[in-house]
């Protein structure tokens, strides 16, 4: 994965949300948080959740914002939020969400890196699990 | 063995929202479908196979099915991926 879309700051590993849009909320305001979106991004991520479920499978979900809130990505970032004890997402269970901010194509290798992660289980389960940042960074940056 | 292939036309490519349609509508098919970019290959039903692929907008990708109903699952998969599915999203709002 490519260097410099993950910050250390945006790997939160001990949070907890009422709803999915609780969730979300946290994810916007960690990219927000590391400088890699405007505010109003968050409200977009919402809207996309409402128009499409991010669940990808494994226990993940991947909120980002609509196309047209691309303007309000300031840099390509990702976020790595887990929720120990889980968040009903539409009626799946999602304990970690990969929060996405990105301007162009900058994403589409970035998740296709992530997918290829999830698809081992023994990788995604690792993901999942992990109490530790540096966990996160080895996992997702090398 | 049934086959399209079809230049992906979304405008950010087969990421989150249009391979989550895409994924959604080979689901409804109930036909096993295989996709395949390049070298690698997935099957079509599943959300995290197909964002693995990394297929960008312009990126040729081949359909492959066989048996009872394949040739129009399809045909019906190749019309939506031939489709704009970021450009509808307004519609959808």
């Amino acid at each position: 994965m490519r260097d410099g879309l993950l910050d250390p700051r945006a790997v939160l590993l001990h949070e907890s949300a009422a709803d999915r849009a609780a969730a979300i909320r946290r994810c916007g305001r960690a990219l927000a948080d590391v400088g890699a979106v405007a505010e109003p991004y968050v409200e977009a991520m919402l809207e996309r959740e409402r128009s499409i479920s991010t669940y990808v499978g494994e226990g993940v979900a991947i909120p980002h914002g609509t196309n047209a809130s691309k303007d309000d990505v300031l840099r390509d970032a990702i976020c790595v939020v887990r929720f120990p004890a889980g968040v009903d997402w539409d009626g799946e269970h999602v304990t970690l969400c990969v929060g996405i901010a990105a301007k162009n194509d900058g994403h589409v290798p970035l998740l296709a890196a992530l997918a290829e992660i999830l698809l081992d289980p023994e990788r995604a389960r690792a993901l999942r699990e992990a109490t530790k940042v540096s966990q996160v960074m080895k996992e997702l940056t090398v | 063995m049934a086959q399209r292939t079809v230049a992906v036309a979304s405008a950010s490519g087969l990421h989150a929202r249009p391979a989550k349609l895409f994924v959604q509508a080979a689901v409804r098919t109930g036909v096993p479908v295989t996709i395949r970019a390049g070298e690698r290959s997935a099957p079509a039903r599943s959300m995290l196979g197909v964002l693995s692929l990394g297929v960008v907008r312009g990126t040729e990708v081949t359909l492959e099915a066989d048996g009872p109903g394949a040739e129009e699952a399809l045909d019906t998969l190749a019309a939506l991926l031939a489709r704009d599915l970021d450009a509808d999203e307004a519609l959808d709002a």
